[in-house]
């Protein structure tokens, strides 16, 4: 008998179309599934399905059944489903409810119920599985992403769920991170539904996939089957992403930013800098690569005036305009069409025109927090590219989107070369298009790497 | 120390600040409060302890001009101004502008000290009733640095694209995409605590080690530091 079965779902949340759409599945106890498919194709809501917070918690319009471990979710909430289903969302901030890590872990033990004295023993069990033992008394805020994730995670675990629920859980994380969180799951001793965009590392944990567009199942096959689909019928989502010739078409131009030993530090920690020199030319890519806490956020951020160095040289010629991580998060207007002018001095012609080129024209006049995660952060490119500066920084435009946005945000900063800008790129994504690739942490720069 | 009779002699420390109205006194509790302050992480207490302090010289030299008291020395006569009034400054004016400071640096440097220095996982735990409303106010006290770090990043992102925040009126644009930003982190943690299991009955909790003596004479102090301030300062 299967774990859990989905049958004939379809919802919608309140006001918006079906955002799944007569999806039927089931999952068999133990398996390892991968969840793929672009942003918006309805892969949070079935995982929300799976956890019955759809409709329990979100509302909205909901046919047909899911049953988890005998559990009907329409009969079901959220939670009287937790023990059973155990969720890991994207970002680790939105989910931590204690301050101490110990106690994180203890919180959804002691919300089931469980035993007093089995409480520290499970915690600590939990924390070792995902190598996090260490991290017992530390204090949430003080983590590193990867780290709070690990949390999140074994705090799920602790619950020994029987279907564990993972909502893109590294995209909030280096290449370093996200493998050593993807190798706990692995080891998870339940059915994991695994929903992903780093393609390449979840097939390979991964027993089966599902794929998902446009709120229907598009895909469902083992994973050695799903590779050769998706290599033939969807190449970005089967590694074999195609790659663009980052040759220049043009001569490099003039430098448009120049750092001469530049040194920096926050407060009065450790230097986070320590005489790093850069040059970015005009209608040129440079890559900024290096592990969480190289110092790649805090060169941009110099790089485009938001940040003065202790010490060093800073020129820069022109225009600077810097994209944050998440951007999404950081709109500031009521609109759309405001938030883009805001960085033209309220010049609503540029901006209507910028909409347009990124696709978000029917967005004009509606809140920019009304936009789905992937409208927003080309909001946010639209934001920063309107005013056309000379150098434009970008800081991890790759992380959580999917393969076919990506490569769409790989042929425009292609284009924004061409056009004579100077791009610079803190990344951990090799796959992104540049024309040199400089590694932080290490003194070595390495010539173009694509 | 346990967290509720850290949490009870904190609050018994502010209470005294309102009661007391000795300038020794107030100054005294607050080089301590900031002593107890400073032992938090650097980069965590900053802006609590400037906040604190800044907040009240602001009520020591904004207010004396602000009102007249009638007694005292005069010391200085300025103009009269529309609505204000004459202003002025007295000796008297000062007195009670540094009390008046120095209460308010009190029951704000006592807050600091809640929120740096106790552990309020603890103290959610350790509450035998309303269990719910003590986990909503610790987590109300930690999104305070979280509504800063997200004030930081919309500010850093609107001066991305090239434009200067000018003053308060500049700042005050980010004031609502804060409130929606953390209206929307709010819906991301209820979500992600029913998924948890968070209202379904029968909650169990951590055992947590036994109040030490030290816990009881916090009690104690508590007492003590209210009544002797109510009664003598």
């Amino acid at each position: 008998m299967a774990l859990a079965s989905v049958t004939e779902l379809s919802f919608a949340y309140p006001g918006s179309i079906p955002a799944v759409r007569d999806v039927s599945l089931e999952l068999e106890a133990g398996e390892v599934v991968a969840l793929l498919g672009p942003s918006g194709s309805g892969k949070s809501t079935l995982l929300r399905a799976l956890a019955g917070l759809v409709p329990h918690f979100h509302g909205g319009t909901f046919s047909g059944s899911v049953v988890v471990a005998g559990l009907d979710t329409r009969t079901h909430g959220p939670a009287a489903l937790a023990g059973t289903v155990a969720s890991v969302f994207q970002d680790p901030e939105d989910q931590i409810v204690m301050t101490r890590v110990e106690n994180e872990v203890a919180f959804g033990l002691e919300n089931l119920g469980v035993p007093p004295e089995q409480i520290w023993p499970l915690t600590r069990a939990a924390l070792a599985q995902v190598g996090a033992g260490h991290l017992a008394e530390r204090r949430t805020v003080e983590l590193s992403g990867g780290e709070l994730q690990r949390v999140c995670l074994a705090s799920a675990l602790a619950l020994e769920p029987q279907l564990l629920l993972l909502d893109e859980p590294t995209s909030q994380l280096d290449a370093e991170g996200a493998d050593a969180f993807l190798s706990h799951v692995a080891r998870a001793e339940c059915a994991v539904v695994l929903s992903e965009q780093r393609v390449d590392r979840v097939l390979a944990i991964a027993d089966r996939v599902i794929m998902m567009e446009e709120g229907r199942v598009v895909l469902d096959a083992p994973v050695a089957e799903a590779r050769v689909w998706l290599s033939t019928r969807r190449p970005r989502y089967g590694g074999g992403l195609v790659k663009v010739d980052p040759s220049p078409s043009v001569p490099l131009g003039l430098p448009v930013v120049s750092l001469d030993d530049v040194r920096f530090a926050y407060g009065s920690g450790p230097e986070v800098l320590g005489g790093t020199s850069l040059v970015v030319h005009r209608g040129e890519i440079v890559a900024l690569e290096g592990l969480n806490g190289s110092g790649k956020t805090t060169l941009a951020k110099i790089a485009a005036g938001l940040l003065q160095p202790a010490s060093g040289f800073v020129s820069r010629e022109g225009r600077a305009t810097y994209l944050s991580q998440d951007p999404g998060r950081h709109l500031v207007c009521e609109t759309a069409l405001d938030e883009v002018a805001l960085g033209v001095n309220g010049d609503q012609m540029r901006a209507a025109a910028a909409l347009e080129r990124f696709g978000l024209s029917f967005a004009t006049c509606r809140h920019p927090r009304d936009l789905s995660s992937g409208e927003r952060e080309r909001l946010g490119i639209a934001a920063v590219s309107v005013s056309e500066p000379d150098l434009l920084v970008l800081d991890e435009p790759t992380r959580g989107i999917d393969p076919d946005r990506k490569a769409a945000l790989s042929t425009w900063l292609l284009e924004q070369a061409e056009s004579g800008r100077g791009i610079l790129v803190a990344t951990h994504d090799p796959l992104l298009p540049a024309h040199r690739r400089v590694r932080l942490g290490q003194p070595l720069e390495v010539p173009v790497a694509v | 120390m346990s967290p509720g009779p850290a949490t009870a002699l904190l609050a018994a420390v502010a209470t005294a600040g309102f009661l007391i109205d000795r300038i020794w006194a107030l100054a005294a509790m607050t080089l301590i409060l900031i002593v107890v302050c400073v032992r938090a992480p650097v980069e965590r207490r900053f802006i609590y302890i400037s906040g604190a302090l800044f907040s009240a010289l602001g009520v020591i030299v904004i207010s004396p001009l602000t009102w007249s008291s009638g007694g005292g020395t005069l010391l200085w006569e300025g103009p009269t101004l529309p609505v204000i009034g004459p202003i002025d400054l007295s000796t008297d004016e000062i007195q009670i502008a540094v009390v008046n400071g120095l209460r308010l640096a009190v029951v704000a440097l006592a807050f600091s000290a809640y929120t740096l220095r106790v552990d309020h996982d603890r103290l959610v735990s350790a509450a035998g009733f309303a269990r719910r409303s003590a986990l909503a106010i610790a987590l109300a006290t930690r999104l305070v640095p979280t509504l800063e770090r997200d004030a930081a990043g919309l500010s850093e992102a609107v001066r991305g694209r090239g434009v200067e925040l000018h003053g308060a009126r500049g700042y005050a644009t980010l004031l609502s995409p804060l409130v929606a930003g953390s209206l929307e982190r709010a819906t991301g943690l209820a979500e992600a605590m029913e998924a948890r299991g968070f209202g379904r009955g029968g909650a169990t909790r951590a055992p947590r080690p036994p109040w030490a003596s030290v816990d009881y004479v916090a009690l104690g102090a508590a007492v003590v530091l209210v009544g002797v301030a109510a009664r003598w300062l």
